[in-house]
């Protein structure tokens, strides 16, 4: 039985007429690892099968989490040496709903350390390499989870996104990547970063396979006081009905984008209005400005979350930071400092108001807003030390969403000249992840992704 | 405005104050880096933002208040509390004298 590629809807439907069992597919799935995980360093720690409940949305099907939720009694580490034997005495909110649903934890993926970082170079535990070329970065700070994913160590992946994090390596690495509304996914038992920010999302092959593992992610949690008490629309039948959308199209979102990227997204424009939906160019605020707003926000959320690491309770000292982490510190530090609080920190709130009204007033004439992902593909490993400010400016594209609080999903749409996956944003009203889902979903029936997704499969054969 | 350069002592400063520990080295690269960050955030000052009150909340979030109990079912036993402390000793931590 054929499974490589599988999706995690597909192999639902042959667990289901018993094609296959629980535990073939996890061998599956372990094997794989084996075999590649030493080339790809996707995986931090694979751990001892746990067991699988007998029901569920996600019955039988194993799921590769970022080292970022704690996971009861397996190391979590948020790729960082300060966490290193870190064994969590409880479960994140996520992974509890996960297994409450009859998924299987299939193991730990590398991130950037505390998810800084664009690129999982940041990691205490070395990068991961992008499946697409070994010599290339996967993104981050997801990485591990969107090479996981990529490669089929996993037939999906859960990834947190601070602004970028999930959108980012999914574009890079040539898969789905969902960051929902800040509120829409609990945050309890993840790894704080920004705490204004931060937001589970998840990593699929597919957008059915996304609207299925959100559908078991969302909700109210009395745990998180920032989750949302609110309706949960039936996100995989929503996702299937033909709705005619208004695009609306930010020209200073290409501002700075490599060309082939550009025209690749100026194509699936084209593609979009044949298919039937009406474009509309929209002006928004520069991402420039989204720059610093997060910038200042982020570091000095950083600064405050990191403070509680005293390797006095579990961890090392905080002479284990490592050089970004130690850098993002000192300049939340200094933001938040007597005398700089309101020509930054202040400041920059303001302007986040200003980019939140932004959207408010797009979305009034549009449903959703489309931009690339990332301004150029995947770099070398090694590359982004030659850019200063290199994260800043690779999430320039993702700060305003992250920003904001809205959801938006990257979806591969082909290929560039050194065969490096290209992405598409699609970014949405604050919990309407079901219509950029939506078109994520005609879009992928449209255009089946350009076989991006196979075209990456191609070197990873059982 | 003119670019903002930090001094040895305020990168010092800000070490000292997030309790982190830095080389010489350290503090040169990080004068310059952090220098050049808050040299790039200036842009802001573009934005006219007089008549704007800060927002804290991007979605409908409302404060949300428990009753003042205990709740049972998070509580961690003894055992787990200390099962990551590297320095213990029964049930305490043990950790530099202040005093």
């Amino acid at each position: 039985m054929e499974i490589l590629g599988k999706s995690v809807t597909e192999l639902i439907g042959m667990l289901k007429s018993k094609k296959i069992s629980s535990e073939e597919l996890y061998s599956y799935f372990i094997r794989r690892i084996k075999k590649y995980n030493p080339k790809l360093n996707a995986f931090l720690t694979v751990p001892n099968r746990g067991d699988w409940g007998d029901k569920g949305l996600l019955l039988g099907i194993p799921l590769a989490i970022k080292d970022n939720f704690c996971t009861k009694g397996v190391r979590t580490t948020a790729s960082s040496k300060v966490l290193d034997n870190f064994i969590p005495p409880y479960e994140s909110t996520v992974t509890q709903k996960l297994k409450d649903n009859g998924a299987l934890l299939l193991g730990k993926t590398n991130m950037d350390a505390w998810a800084h970082g664009s690129s999982t170079e940041t990691s205490d535990y070395g990068p991961t390499r992008n499946p697409h070329d070994l010599t290339r970065v996967p993104g981050g700070s997801s990485g591990g989870s969107a090479a996981a994913v990529s490669a089929y160590l996993s037939p999906a992946a859960i990834g947190s996104e601070t602004a970028g994090s999930i959108r980012g390596p999914a574009a890079w690495c040539g898969v789905v990547g969902l960051k929902p509304t800040y509120g829409r996914v609990s945050r309890y038992g993840v790894i704080a970063m920004g705490s204004s920010l931060d937001c589970p999302g998840l990593m699929t092959q597919t957008t059915e396979d996304a609207a299925l593992i959100l559908q078991v992610l969302v909700g109210k949690d009395p745990y998180d006081a920032t989750t949302v008490d609110m309706d949960v629309p039936d996100y995989c039948n929503k996702i299937k009905r033909k709705e005619k959308l208004t695009v609306g199209v930010a020209e200073d979102y290409f501002d700075g984008v490599d060309d082939e990227i550009k025209n690749k997204v100026y194509r699936c424009i084209d593609t979009m209005k044949q298919m039937g939906h009406k474009m509309k160019n929209v002006r928004l605020l520069h991402p420039k400005y989204s720059i610093s707003v997060y910038t200042i926000i982020q570091r000095a959320e950083v600064s405050s979350n990191l403070a509680r690491y005293d390797g006095i309770r579990y961890g090392n000292g905080r002479y284990a930071f490592g050089q970004e982490a130690k850098k993002r510190i000192m300049l939340g530090s200094y933001t938040l400092s007597h005398g700089y609080y309101e020509d930054y920190y202040k400041k920059a709130q303001k302007v986040r108001a200003l980019i939140v009204e932004d959207f408010n007033r797009v979305f009034k004439e549009v449903d959703v807003v489309i931009s690339p992902t990332m301004p150029v593909s995947a770099l070398k490993i090694g590359e982004s030390e030659k850019y200063p400010f290199f994260g800043e400016k690779m999430d320039a594209l993702h700060e305003p969403a992250a920003l904001a609080g809205i959801p938006a999903i990257s979806i591969p749409v082909g290929l560039d000249k050194n065969n490096l996956p290209i992405g598409m944003q699609i970014i949405g009203r604050h919990f309407d992840e079901e219509t950029i889902l939506n078109l994520a979903y005609q879009f992928e029936k449209e255009t089946g992704f350009f076989g991006v997704l196979k075209k990456g499969l191609e070197k990873y054969k059982d | 405005m003119a670019k903002k350069i930090l001094t040895r002592e305020e990168v010092h400063h800000l070490a000292k104050l997030a309790k982190l520990t830095l080389t010489e080295v350290e503090i040169k690269k990080y004068q310059k880096q952090l220098s050049e960050t808050l040299d790039y955030v200036e842009n802001l000052k573009e934005i006219e933002t007089d008549n704007i009150t800060s927002d804290f909340y991007t979605t409908k979030a409302r404060d949300v208040f428990f009753k003042d109990k205990m709740s049972h079912e998070r509580i961690l036993s003894d055992e787990e509390v200390m099962a990551n402390a590297k320095r213990k000793s029964r049930n305490l931590f043990i950790v530099k004298r202040i005093l």
